[in-house]
């Protein structure tokens, strides 16, 4: 980098200040989905990345470094996998706005590596040309060869070189093959760059713009393709024997919903009953190290701040990470292996019947665990009304952030009485209930959004179901260290910043003797104003707190009500909160909180993250109120009823 | 190639008329079909041509999904469809035994 800098170092820096050539080069990596992007990525910048989050589109685009051979740096972008340009879904306008210049945040790349799984080539070498007419340097990847070659196909790189004019390289990213002729490549974009800004481009799906009707365009492409592959020797590869017999099984009319009904549950017990050693674990981690801290230092308003404002603020969030990371390892694993395109197409039918689509089962799956990612998973969802329609009801999937508000409101009111045979007592089947809830919740409303306010023709549903392939442990690892990082940045700041807003607000009005009574502070005069909305629920003022704190994120009631009660561990498994709430609420006002929760969108971050995935506040303002209603409804019924 | 097998057909609102034969749908398993035109607007058709599905492609339904669903071979690649997209698509029988490609 230093050498470059030099070398670059007569300008000044009004010269760099439009363009910013200065900068490291930027190169895009593109390719249809399941060619091999992200293991390429993950290959060429290991754990030099960092997810970039621009203003104004929905993203969490990847950027990461690469070091080159000469000591230089190129900054790599994975974009998300496309077959065309044609902008129809939100990935594909992502990937047409970075390649056009037009994200902020981002400046337009200065190269491209676009890749291809060449076991299928002839289809995916239709996004070559629309590629090409971007007019930058670009190296074409054939990955997958060495799978190619097992399975009897062979190509030639000149021919496509000639015809293409581009660099062509073979790779197998999972085997690490071929990698040192992609840094190759990017070093000589490295040291071209260097030169004056980029012209604008534009991308265009169709060829030829509006000159040839669409069918007729795309024909012709596809013509020009064939042509070049068959000059390129391009033997197609036989069918995948383990691709055949495991679909045989999997895609089976009666053995496929039985796997499938297999791994879901899988996926539900990894949630609960693998991840709880380990939230208990962190848990106790958070406790032990919030006593030292507290031991450690002197007692002042510091000290109170710190230690029963953030640490249990930040630390009740925290020992949800293993839950998260658990999930995110299975999804990764189904996602990599191929078998989550095979889930998708077995749930589309039932999907069909609500109003979805198969590819909204991966983001209702991963709802379970926390609805951001799930809302960004459902940008593979091709049409926008159900996509839409998946978002909007994704955030009823009971994720991990209710489970402390279920598991204190459960532990404290609902006997452990057995009610069938000894695994479901009541407190389990309450629970299971609440789950139930939820999904009853999704598919009700996705039914009533699909007939009304985003009624549509049936769509049609296309999933590529490509070989299964062993996923690279690697690969995983990082997703998974890329989601501790984002979850632990976007949901830390958030509690972080509750915590410390409302330890302040029971600091006040100060009394002679410092921080007043709970009933005299600022935050019971402010619980007192909202008192009379939730009074027909049974709630009093303090689980009004609880109610508009939980609003940044679910599961921030728990750790309001410890510190509301002045009980020392705000930790939802101590027996002082739940006998202190036991006080306040009665049984049918705690099954109407927990009703309540099920059901209300108390999430700052889904609320975010809906407005940059629908560009606008309407549809989550929409969702939020449709939310608040069920949930105030559904309480208000409990509460009489119980 | 040129001479199509006349079949029973559904032809009715088909673009091509006589040269129209069949829909993928009702084409049994491991028959190698030519896509002849697809019959479905604009926006859905155009991520079947992004894919490579376009008029002269050869199609063979491999599998059905525990649905019924077909899912077909196109270029070595598997696909899986809806029944209501395969209705859609109009197709003519090609001779295995000189397959066009």
């Amino acid at each position: 980098m230093a050498e470059l800098g030099f070398a670059g170092g007569g300008r000044t820096a009004s010269d760099t200040a439009v363009a910013g050539p200065a900068e490291t080069p930027l190169v895009a990596l593109i390719g249809p989905p399941n060619s091999g992007k992200t293991t390429l990525f993950n290959q060429l910048t290991g754990l030099r990345q960092k997810v970039a989050n621009y203003p104004g589109v929905t993203v969490e685009k990847k950027v990461g470094e690469v070091a080159l051979p000469n000591g230089a740096e190129v900054d790599l972008v994975d974009l998300p996998g496309v077959h065309g340009f044609s902008a129809r879904t939100l990935d594909e306008r992502i990937t047409r706005d970075v390649l056009e210049g037009r994200v902020e945040g981002i400046r337009a790349p200065d190269a491209l590596v676009l890749i291809v799984d060449s076991t299928r080539l002839e289809a995916q070498l239709m996004l070559v040309e629309p590629v090409l007419d971007l007019e930058l340097p670009t190296l074409l990847v054939l990955n997958m060869c060495d799978e190619l070659e097992a399975r009897g196909g062979r190509v030639d790189d000149g021919p496509l070189e000639e015809r293409w004019g581009v660099k062509v390289v073979r790779t197998s990213a999972s085997a690490g093959i071929g990698i040192e002729a992609v840094r190759d490549f990017l070093t000589g974009v490295g040291v071209a760059v260097l030169s004056a800004p980029q012209p604008e481009r534009t991308v265009s799906n169709v060829p030829g713009g509006v000159a040839l009707p669409m069918v007729a365009a795309f024909t012709a492409r596809r013509v020009r393709v064939r042509e070049v592959v068959q000059n390129a020797g391009y033997q197609q590869p036989s069918p995948s024997k383990l691709t055949e017999r495991l679909d045989h099984v999997f895609l089976h009319r009666l053995w496929g919903p039985l796997v499938f009904s297999v791994v879901v549950l899988l996926v539900f017990k990894s949630i609960f009953a693998w991840a709880v050693p380990v939230m208990d674990g962190v848990d106790f981690l958070v406790g032990a190290s919030g006593d030292w801290l507290a031991a450690s230092l002197p007692d002042t308003w510091f000290r109170s701040l710190l230690v029963d404002g953030v640490w249990a603020g930040v630390g009740s969030v925290v020992i949800f990470l293993p839950q998260i990371l658990i999930l995110f390892l299975f999804l990764g694993i189904l996602e990599d292996s191929g078998y989550m395109a095979r889930a998708a197409v077995i749930a589309d039918r039932m999907m069909y019947r609500v109003g979805l689509q198969g590819r909204a089962f991966l983001p209702l799956l991963s709802g379970y665990a926390c609805a951001v990612p799930a809302i960004l998973a459902a940008r593979t969802v091709s049409d926008e009304r159900d996509r839409l329609a998946t978002i909007f009801v994704t955030p009823f999937m009971t994720c991990s952030a209710r489970l402390p508000v279920y598991a204190l409101l459960i532990a404290a009111f609902i006997p452990a009485e057995p009610l069938l045979g000894p695994i479901l007592d009541m407190q389990v089947a309450t629970l299971l209930g609440l789950y139930g809830l939820g999904i009853v919740a999704a598919i009700g409303t996705a039914f009533l959004l699909k007939r009304t306010l985003l009624k549509a023709e049936p769509t049609s549903f296309l999933m590529e179901l490509p070989p299964y392939r062993i996923p690279s442990p690697r690969s995983i690892a990082l997703r998974l260290l890329d989601r501790s990082h984002i979850f632990l940045r976007r949901v830390g700041k958030v509690i972080f910043t509750v915590a410390i807003v409302l330890w302040t607000l029971t600091q006040f009005p100060r009394t002679d003797l410092g921080a007043p009574q709970i009933e005299e502070s600022a935050l019971a005069r402010m619980g007192h104003v909202i008192e009379p909305v939730i009074e027909p629920l049974g709630f009093n003022w303090k689980i009004g707190v609880g109610l508009v704190t939980s609003l940044a994120a679910r599961e921030v009631i728990v750790g309001t009500l410890g510190t509301i009660y002045g009980v020392e561990k705000a930790d939802e498994e101590a027996l002082q909160l739940q006998d202190a709430i036991k006080r306040d609420l009665s049984p049918g006002a705690a099954v109407g909180l927990l009703v309540f929760f099920a059901f209300a969108l108390q999430c700052m971050s889904t609320v975010a993250v809906m407005r940059r995935e629908t560009a606008g506040w309407k549809w989550p303002a929409l969702q939020f109120a449709y939310m608040l209603m069920l949930a105030y409804v559904g309480a208000f019924i409990a509460y009489r009823i119980f | 190639m040129d001479t199509p097998v006349r079949l029973s057909t559904i032809s009715a609102n088909a673009p091509h008329g006589a040269t129209v034969e069949l829909r993928l749908g009702q084409v049994p398993m491991h028959q190698a079909v030519e896509l002849v035109s697809v019959d479905l607007p604009a926006d859905q058709a155009e991520p079947l041509f992004e894919r490579g599905i376009l008029p002269g492609c050869r199609i063979c339904p491999i599998r059905s999904s525990p649905s019924g669903d077909p899912i077909v071979e196109i270029d070595g690649a598997l696909l899986a469809l809806r029944k209501e997209t395969a209705e859609c698509l109009c197709v003519r029988l090609i001779n295995q035994f000189q397959d066009a490609d």
